[in-house]
Formats: structure tokens, sequence, C-alpha cells
């Protein structure tokens, strides 16, 4: 008998949580494929090393953006592979709550619960982010107080108003953390003629990244590809030329927030200034985007302790209580 | 007999069909226990084993 799962199949990784056990896998979304022949050659991490480095025979691709699925046939073979990792085999069909963003379509939601089933799983049931987020952050949604969960995760940002175990009010926007490192290679080439990869704009927003300025700063080197004459070239970068390439991406997650604020009643606004609001997700780890967060919204916003387990564990929970939570699966509402 | 027959058959209809038509009805209390039972599993005191099995976890992963 298979235990039952729950799945944060995000852009940027992947989380599994078994019933009973806690989380058993945590990787890359990434899939390497042989071109010519469809195997699948690597997943996860071993795959995530690929990007940008194959020969021409192999691509590493991540099979969601935004949250959604880009890849159908894709998307399905790595869900088999995750749920063979974790021990489901033919003859044990595990029931699966999948975390999704709250925006995606109605044809999104029936292809990742098509993939999730054809892949093995005898029901798949979806739950929204933001919902997940909130248990996982362990924040007392049960009580009739305004918790305020604020989710950046690689392709979508969403902000959620909750009490007493539902959505008041919700903004979602497909920007994340990927539109960062692109916002990065993009400045890179613009204005300094080189042609950087993803991994290498991630590393430099990890390195010197942040959305306000900071007490202690350094600058970073960087080597890409010269435009012009195709050869190896070294640049320095400073933060504040990062800040500036990144300024849309952050400008538009947080005006997504002030846009949740102006929608939730204001007998649970009240609630946000004693209580704050809690940032989770790989995005939250920008540095300076709390305080500018907090400094654009006059709201204190606090860090959850799991920011990158947050929306799993909360799954979790749904498939520890699944028939007391059931109500909150996205199906359960329609 | 077959009057007999036949009234049996119409009083087991009957019957069948009342006892449908009361187990459709949502009882009254339904709606409170279901939401009961959604938000003590949101409790805190609910939550913890998960919490507290990801923090031995992470303890274990040092």
């Amino acid at each position: 008998m298979a235990r039952d799962l729950a799945i944060d199949l995000g852009t940027a990784n992947t989380l599994v949580y078994m019933k009973g056990k806690g989380i058993v896998l945590n990787e890359p979304s990434v899939i390497a494929l042989n071109r010519q022949t469809g195997e699948v050659l690597a997943t996860g991490r071993e795959a995530w090393q690929m990007i940008g480095r194959t020969p021409g025979y192999i691509v590493a691709v991540r099979p969601l953006r935004g949250g959604a699925i880009t890849d159908f046939e894709i998307t399905e073979r790595m869900i088999r592979l995750l749920l063979q990792r974790v021990g489901v085999s033919r003859f044990t069909r595990p029931k699966v709550v999948i975390c999704v963003p709250s925006a995606i379509t109605e044809v999104e939601r029936r292809a990742v619960t098509d993939a999730a089933r054809r892949a093995g799983a005898a029901d798949a049931q979806l739950i929204e982010q933001p919902m997940a987020a909130a248990i996982g952050a362990d924040l007392p949604i049960d009580e009739p107080v305004g918790n305020m969960v604020i989710d950046i995760g690689g392709g979508t940002s969403e902000t959620a108003v909750i009490s007493l175990g539902g959505i008041v009010a919700l903004e979602a926007v497909r920007v994340g953390s990927f539109d960062i490192d692109a916002a990065i290679q993009s400045y890179v080439r613009r204005e300094h003629g080189i042609a950087v990869g993803e991994r290498t704009a991630e590393e430099v927003k990890v390195a010197i990244g942040s959305a306000a300025p900071m007490e202690e700063e350094n600058q970073a080197e960087v080597r890409g590809r010269d435009l012009m004459t195709g050869l190896p070239k070294t640049v320095v970068l400073t933060p504040e030329e990062i800040r500036l390439a990144i300024d849309d991406v952050v400008s538009s997650i947080v005006s997504s927030v002030v846009r949740c604020l102006a929608k939730a009643p204001p007998e649970l606004a009240q609630d946000f200034l004693v209580r704050g609001m809690y940032l989770v997700g790989g995005g939250g780890l920008l540095r300076g985007l709390a305080d500018r967060i907090e400094r654009e919204t006059q709201v204190p916003v606090k860090m959850s302790n799991v920011p990158l387990e947050a929306v799993v564990l909360g799954a979790g929970h749904c498939i520890e209580h699944y028939d007391a939570l059931k109500t909150m699966f996205m199906g359960a509402r329609r | 007999m077959i009057a007999v027959l036949i009234i049996t058959l119409v009083v087991v209809l009957i019957g069948a069909a009342g006892y449908l038509v009361v187990r459709s009805r949502p009882r009254q209390d339904s709606g409170m226990s279901s939401f009961r039972r959604h938000i003590d599993a949101l409790s805190p005191e609910a939550r913890r084993e998960v919490q507290d099995r990801n923090k031995r976890q992470r303890e274990d992963e040092g």
C-alpha cells in the first residue's frame, strides 16, 4: 500500500512530502532528455547541472513556466520518475495533493491532475500555493484574524489574506525569481555586451542582488561571451546596477502586494499592522525585499522559518488530515 | 393474492422513496460539524506533528 503524497510542483524546485514520513524529496524541476530518442537521461539536481552545458543531442529543460505546465508529456514523465523515486510502483497508487499557483487556468489545472493520474496517482487534488504556504508557515489561520502571506516562487508571486481557514483576498502575478534572473541576463547583455547563462545570472542574484540598498555591499565578477568578438570576457557588476536591472520585476511584485492589501476587508486589514505579513518562497530570500515591501506598504514583513518548505509542509498537513481538509481542494469548491 | 402483492409492493416503494427523501435532506448540523472539523484540523495542535517532524528532519540533516 503506497503512502499518500503531497507535491509542491514548483517552477524552480519540486518537493515531495510522504504521509507519516515528512519531506522525502527536494530537487530542481528539471529533466534532461536525449533529443533524438526521447529517452530521459537525468532528472532533478543532476539535470540542473546540465542546463546550458549540454551537447546538441541532449536538452535539459524546465517543463513548468509560471507555475503552469508548458510541456505536458515531459511533465508527466517527470512526475512519473519522481513517484518512482519515492517508492510508488504500478501496483501502489497513492492519493496525491499537488500545490499549484492560484492564478492557473482551468485547462492548466486539468493538465496537472491528468499528468499526475497518468503518472500513477490514484487520485490527484490541487491546493492553492498561498493557502498551503500559510498552513506550512504555521500561521494561526484557524482563528478569525487576518493572516497575510506572500509567496514568491520561481514563476509566480502570490499574496493572500486568510482567515478562518479560507482565502479572503488574493492577488497573483506571473512574475517570480526566474524573471529576476532573466532581467539580469538582459541587463548584462545590453549594458556590457556579454551573454551570460541562466545559472550565472542566478549566481549574480544570490551574490549581490538586492531589492533595497544594504549596509554591506560587494561587487561581483561575471564571466560570459562577448557578443562582438565571441571571446570569453569578464566584467564587474555593482549592487546598484543589479538593483536597477531588477527594479521592474521587484516593483511588479510589490504592487501586487499593495493590491491585495487594498482588497482586504477593513476588519482584517487592522490585524496586519499588529501581526505583519509573512514572506515565503525562494524569491522571498532576495536581500532587502522584505524591507522594501515594508517601506512601501507600512506593514511589518516577517520571514517564515521555513521559506522553502512551507508550501509542501502545508500540503503535507492536508494529506495527513485528508478527510477534514478536503473542502480546501480547488475542485471541491467549484 | 395478486392484490396483496401489489399493495405490499406499493408500500415498500413508498417506504423506500420516503427513506431516500429523508436521507437526501441536508442535516442541519452537517455544515457546522464539517466546518468545525475543518477548523480543528488547522489548529496549531493538529499542525504540530508535521512541524515537529520537519524540525527533526532538519536537525538530522544538520
